[in-house]
């Protein structure tokens, strides 16, 4: 059989031609219900287990002013409490039933799942189905959403407050997403997020949640008949709320017009870290330029063997790493990142100096063929490594979906990432990180007198 | 970027509605006698395949002498190999502290013709993976590739053990690194939290030494090298395969690669630990200026081969390993709010038992979030649990089986862990028998006996406050 996604520098041209073969075996099958809900169907029939998913199209882009955290804290409210549930009971059917369940909130969307032996799909349809239809949201103070709210406030804790990496990463975001809607970190300001309230869950609710506005996504070892008689049955009879309108908050992100320098010192930065964020792009506002900025910053930054990575830190011995990479998977356009960590005794300024020198080389020189040839296979590759992964690829089809993309979109990837030529590769770079560009540096720093 | 790399990658980028962490350390039983199911000969190869419930695999020893555990999966054009020996950083010599790491490290930083550079870009001209690790008590190396070039792949990682270069630059360059380290590591909280349970509990085991500036100085290429040949010998390789790929194939593959092994070498055996009951210690502070404390708490706990683990291991599902249904989540995060996450551990390798757990609170709650855990725990001990939640814990541990041999990368890391602890091939289909049989009354004996408040010691990293 002849394998698609050969790799490597020697089976490029068996590639083309035989691009299409073997694909049905993972293709996905896609169809609509009737209410307007989406249904992809991705087979892996290697185990007896299926990845069930519901993907919302709402995610913290869309929160009103002064609501940042409440796409995600409604999510976690999700789990609580509906009319045939009481709290808890979500989770413990789905475990009494050797499942496991959780959640996920982005910018962009926010997806539920389970992962279960394959008989038992019916029973995590029903209850999703459930949560779609019957959550109940109280205002009782000692109820499931005042204390869900503490739980967040922890997580944010958890995940950002004791990081000095993470704060200073969200205050340069928020920097270069200054007016859209990514301004607020997905699970928004501690202030905000403390003064939300059931009202605000339960108008969230009405708003987004109906059954047009999601996406089913079955993966694993079932036929798309069969997922289709269980989805009629459990969501097919699920009319419309009329309340929610699919509105998104997209747009356009403004490129930078000043450059700007934030320096973050914590007692507990023990090595620095330099960083510039230059206006990127996105997949669905260019995806020809974003693949080949992945392809560009793979040479300049992606690994060992990058133009970076072997000049400061193989030749010139001054930093300790040295990376680039750009946010180009969510809806609007996102960061292109250059970063890196500087040897013991060398200065930023030092650091700084040597990173740019380089890269305004590599910017006037261009790159070889055969660096971009190996970049793009590389990232082509993983396109099908990414494929031992069951709920991986329900992920990937489900996010791509919930952005307005296709199954096509994903399917093509390899492809069009092998198509994408040296010109291409430096001509991306040099429109994103171009001498001309502004930008925002971004200074980790030790807490004054600190060792 | 894939698009899935934001989702996994950034901090910021997701808020997960809980981190239920489902297989986190896998639980063994005794081994018992491996019935061969079937015997095939062919190529000269005698292998024995084992028709199990989650998996069929193929066992066979190559020409070469070495030991293999395949199972084919033809549906993806992909291969992955995995590759252990016992002995890892334990045995790592008084004052060279870092050794066995710098072996690993420089397995794919060059080898015969291909300095570091040329090594690396060849793998990525290939599209394969190929890199080593160590733990305290395994040397590891793993290689992932497509089918169509495994050949090509399985000769450059073959290159790597026969001819590693150890050469001077990435040598600077790992100890470059691991300078750096030795100064991030002071201010990581599960770090100091592992410092001190060793100090508290093992201070003079080889499990409780660090490595220190002058340690990775002392480090050279040329003991590395040497090392290198004490690690990875042939007579106590074991490896594990899954893929697009037969017996026949792999066979000559892993001979090129052990025919440059050494036969056999001597490691120091690593003692073992004796942490019971008498060896509570007074709540540790650790110092570290953030706003949420990580509580660390640790119990004596019991070997694998104790007749009482896997009673054990489903009272630990209803403590704090069960994700949102154990009682610890329950009462701290559930009812009280205190914590994103609490869970509960068996720890159970030879060396060192514990049944542990941990959990993050804001500073002004970790008096309450102990407290909180006190209670429950007195109260698992006293009362035990309902027969109710014994039937909850055994429908999802054995329900939830059939997902962690759901792809290739976790059938090959449940084949390599049964292989490691010596299990037998047909573990996992005794496994949820081994759960099933656990009684009511044995739960509730164990409970009592190992969930003791006071067996428990406390480790607190943070500016925590309200402790008594």
């Amino acid at each position: 059989m002849k394998r698609i996604f050969a790799g490597g520098l020697f089976a490029l041209s068996a590639f083309a031609s035989s691009a299409v073969a073997d694909e049905s075996a993972w293709t996905p099958t896609v169809f609509n219900l009737d209410n307007g809900m989406e249904v992809v169907v991705v087979p892996d029939h290697r185990a007896p287990v299926v990845t069930h998913m519901v993907w919302y199209k709402v995610g913290a882009v869309d929160e009103a002013e002064g609501k940042s955290g409440i796409a995600h804290l409604f999510e976690h409210v999700m789990f609580k409490e509906t009319d045939d549930l009481a709290p808890g009971e979500f989770d413990s059917i789905v475990s009494r039933n050797g499942g496991v369940s959780n959640a996920f909130t982005s910018w962009d969307y926010t997806a539920y799942f389970e992962r279960v032996a394959k008989d038992q799909l019916g029973t995590m349809m029903a209850l999703e189905a459930e949560r779609m239809t019957d959550l109940v949201i109280n205002d009782d103070p000692d109820g499931p959403f005042i204390s869900e709210r503490d739980v967040v406030k922890e997580e944010r804790r958890q995940r950002i407050d004791n990081n000095p990496g993470v704060i200073l990463q969200e205050m340069v975001l928020s920097e270069l997403w200054k007016g859209h809607p990514y301004e607020i970190t997905i699970i928004g300001n501690m202030d905000e997020v403390a003064a939300l309230t059931p009202a605000d869950g339960l108008a969230f609710y009405k708003e987004y949640y109906s059954p047009e506005n999601a996406i089913l996504v079955v993966a694993g070892d079932v036929t798309p008949e069969e997922v289709r008689v269980l989805a009629e049955e459990h969501y097919g009879a699920i009319a419309p709320t009329g309340t929610a309108h699919g509105v998104r908050k997209w747009a356009p992100v403004a490129p930078l017009t000043d450059t700007k320098e934030l320096v973050y010192s914590d007692p507990k930065v023990r090595q620095p870290s330099w960083s510039r964020y230059y206006s990127g792009t996105s997949e669905t506002r260019d995806r020809e330029l974003s693949y080949a900025l992945d392809v560009g910053l793979e040479v300049l930054g992606g690994g060992m063997t990058s133009r970076l990575y072997q000049s400061l830190v193989e030749d010139q011995k001054i930093a300790i790493n040295a990376s680039t990479y750009a946010w180009t998977t969510l809806h609007d356009e996102g960061p292109a990142i250059i970063t890196a960590s500087p040897a013991p005794g060398v200065t930023l300024d030092a650091l700084e100096t040597a990173i740019m020198a380089e890269l305004e080389k590599v910017l006037e020189e261009g790159f070889t063929d055969a660096e971009v040839e190996r970049a793009r296979n590389s990232l082509a590759a993983q396109a099908i490594y990414a494929r031992d992964s069951q709920s991986n690829m329900a992920n990937t089809f489900g996010s791509t979906l919930a952005l307005g993309g296709s199954i096509e979109d994903v399917l093509d990837y390899p492809d069009a990432m092998r198509a994408i030529t040296t010109e291409q590769a430096i001509a991306a770079v040099r429109e994103i990180f171009g001498t001309d560009r502004h930008y925002i540096e971004a200074h980790l720093l030790p807490a004054e007198g600190d060792s | 970027m894939k698009p899935f790399d934001l989702i996994i990658g950034a901090a910021l980028g997701v808020g997960l509605a809980a981190c239920a962490s489902v297989e986190t350390q896998d639980e063994l039983a005794s081994v018992a006698d491996t019935a061969p199911v079937a015997l095939v000969e062919k190529s000269g190869l005698d292998i024995v395949v084992h028709e199990g419930d989650f998996a069929e695999i193929q066992q066979f020893t190559t020409p070469g002498g070495v030991s293999v555990w395949l199972v084919s999966e033809p549906s993806i054009p992909i291969l992955s190999v995995a590759m252990a020996w016992e002995g890892g950083e334990a045995v790592d010599p008084e004052g060279l502290e870092g050794l066995a790491d710098a072996v690993v490290y420089h397995m794919n930083e060059g080898a015969g013709d291909l300095d570091s550079l040329a090594f690396q870009t060849r793998m990525e001209e290939l599209n394969m993976s190929f890199g080593c690790s160590a733990s305290s008590d395994w040397t590891s190396c793993s290689a992932s590739m497509l089918t169509d070039n495994a050949d090509e792949a399985m000769s450059l990682v073959a290159q790597a053990f026969e001819a590693p270069r150890f050469d001077a630059g990435p040598f600077a360059r790992f100890q470059r690194e691991r300078e750096v380290s030795l100064n991030t590591r002071e201010t990581n909280a599960r770090y100091l939290a592992g410092r001190a349970e060793a100090q508290a509990i093992y201070p003079d085991h080889p499990y409780a030494r660090e490595t220190s500036a002058e340690s990775i100085a002392a480090l050279t290429p040329e003991l590395a090298k040497a090392h290198m040949r004490k690690l990875m010998v042939k007579d106590s390789l074991i490896v594990t395969a899954v893929g697009a790929i037969t017996p026949e194939e792999l066979a000559p593959m892993l001979d090129a690669i052990a025919a440059s092994l050494p036969e056999s070498s001597d490691l120091p055996e690593t003692p073992e630990i004796t942490f019971t009951v008498d060896g509570a210690f007074e709540p540790v502070l650790i110092d570290l200026p953030q706003p949420q404390s990580l509580v660390r708490f640790l119990a004596p706990g019991l070997k694998r081969e104790d007749p009482d683990f896997f009673t054990a291991y489903v009272v630990n599902y209803t403590y704090g390993g069960g994700g949102f249904g154990s009682r610890l989540m329950e009462s701290l995060r559930v009812q009280k709010g205190l914590t994103y996450g609490v869970y509960s551990w068996l720890s159970f390798d030879d060396t060192y038992q514990n049944w542990g757990g941990s959990g993050q609170t804001k500073n002004e709650s970790v008096g309450e979030f102990v407290e909180a855990l006190l209670v429950e725990t007195a109260l698992i001990a006293e009362e035990g649990i309902t027969a109710e939640e014994l039937a909850d814990a055994k429908a999802y541990l054995t329900g939830s089986y059939p997902l962690a041999f759901d792809s290739n990368a976790k059938i090959a890391g449940q084949m390599m862990s049964v292989r490691q602890d010596e299990l037998g091939v047909d573990y996992f289909d005794r496994r949820n028998a081994l759960i099933e049989a656990v009684t009511l009354e044995d739960a509730n004996r164990v409970a009592a006996e190992f969930l003791q408040p006071d067996r428990f010691s406390f480790i607190v990293v943070g500016q925590p406050e309200g402790l008594n």
